[in-house]
């Protein structure tokens, strides 16, 4: 067989594939997932293999994070959040400690809060919250998604907090490569609040583990300084390739394949004429469309 | 075009889960877990819409539903592989 026919066999009906396009045919749709299955699992291998190929591709900055932030309160008409160098120790340390212990969630699994890190570093708070993102390749990418989520813009737009402190660190986080943002918000004991119009913030007599953006207002303890030393942010530069944008490329492609050749399909169909046994091409082409769709708006990163 | 304004109010009612889909997957996507539960309910919801857009048809095939669900979960691994990877 011809390259030709090969590729007319594949790609358009024709009496060789029954009218039906090769690659349409139920058994080469279930091949073509089982691919993509297969795709993620190498992904998945060469990420170990070779992580400084493939990897979570980095460059956030703490002061991208701290403008980007500002620049959503300003817009919501709030004073812009100040840097404080030890709230950006204590978020250092937050996050260093979730990759030390492996854990993904605002309290370690020993039970260490929050608010220890911030106690420990010695800032004494009437307010204070946390938001945390892992594995974003932007700064506007982590800031967007949490202000897409209620819980964690309440905390940006919080008019009780006075200061911020940003931690980036970069490690093996339970296996995978990640990039970890913490964000933490904090007013200072003592420091009055310029503006509370509505009190949104929750009081909570202890701290719960909530998976949700925290949020508390809780007057600190006598201030101990603990002497730890906050590792320099890492640098992820070298990484070259992106597990998840090679996850998107494959995606795109083999949906915009199967959407190019069902509308060809479509076209002959109507145009010979042809009756078949088999599903709606244009109910196929708007599920299709619909993933597209979807592929092209997700992107990376997680927020708790 | 005869056949297809008569099969109007089925083309819309998919294109209606369709569109709930998409903007399920826009509005919470700080909600991986979400995510995953709307793909599975808009997939769900189109392999049903197949079948029964066939069977009011009177054209309902064994083969006809593999496609539908061949297609389907072809769309759930493209959507679980980007969900999870992200």
């Amino acid at each position: 067989m011809s390259v030709v026919k090969t590729l007319v066999h594949l790609f358009l009906p024709h009496e060789s594939n029954n009218q039906k396009a090769k690659i349409l045919h139920s058994s080469s749709l279930w091949l073509i997932a089982v691919f993509v299955i297969f795709s993620q699992i190498i992904i998945s291998g060469a990420s170990k293999v070779f992580p400084s190929v493939l990897g979570c591709a980095s460059s956030i900055s703490p002061e991208e994070v701290i403008r980007l932030t500002n620049e959503q309160r300003l817009q919501n008409g709030l004073n812009a959040l100040s840097e404080n160098s030890t709230l950006s120790s204590a978020a250092q340390a937050k996050g260093t400690d979730m990759l030390n212990k492996g854990y993904w969630a605002h309290f370690a699994p020993d039970g260490t809060s929050p608010w220890s890190f911030f106690i420990n570093f010695g800032y004494r708070y009437t307010f204070a919250g946390e938001n945390l993102a892992r594995d974003f390749c932007s700064a506007s990418d982590a800031v967007n998604a949490w202000m897409n989520s209620p819980s964690h813009k309440e905390n940006i737009l919080s008019p009780n907090y006075k200061e911020i402190g940003i931690g980036v660190v970069q490690g093996n986080l339970a296996g995978s490569d990640s990039t970890i943002i913490v964000q933490f918000f904090g007013a200072r004991a003592g420091e009055t609040v310029a503006s509370i119009p509505v009190a949104k913030a929750q009081t909570l007599p202890s701290p719960s583990p909530v998976p949700v953006a925290a949020l508390q207002i809780q007057s600190t303890p006598q201030p101990t300084i603990a002497a730890t030393t906050v590792p320099e942010v890492g640098s992820a530069s070298s990484i070259l390739v992106s597990p998840f944008k090679t996850t998107k490329d494959v995606s795109l492609a083999v949906t915009g394949l199967l959407l190019a050749v069902l509308s060809i399909d479509l076209i002959i169909v109507r145009r010979r004429r042809i009756v078949r046994i088999g599903g709606r091409t244009l109910a196929h082409i708007a599920f299709l469309g619909m993933i597209l769709a979807v592929v092209l708006i997700l992107k990376a990163g997680r927020i708790i | 075009m005869k056949k297809f304004a008569r099969d109007l109010p089925h083309f819309l009612t998919l294109f209606g889960i369709l569109f709930a889909g998409f903007i399920g997957f826009t509005l919470f996507s700080y909600d991986k877990g979400f995510q995953i539960a709307v793909a599975i309910a808009t997939a769900s919801s189109y392999v049903i819409w197949g079948v029964m857009h066939h069977f009011l048809h009177k054209d309902l095939h064994f083969e006809t539903f593999i496609e539908y669900l061949a297609v389907a979960i072809l769309g759930l691994t493209i959507l679980f592989s980007l969900v999870i990877r992200g």
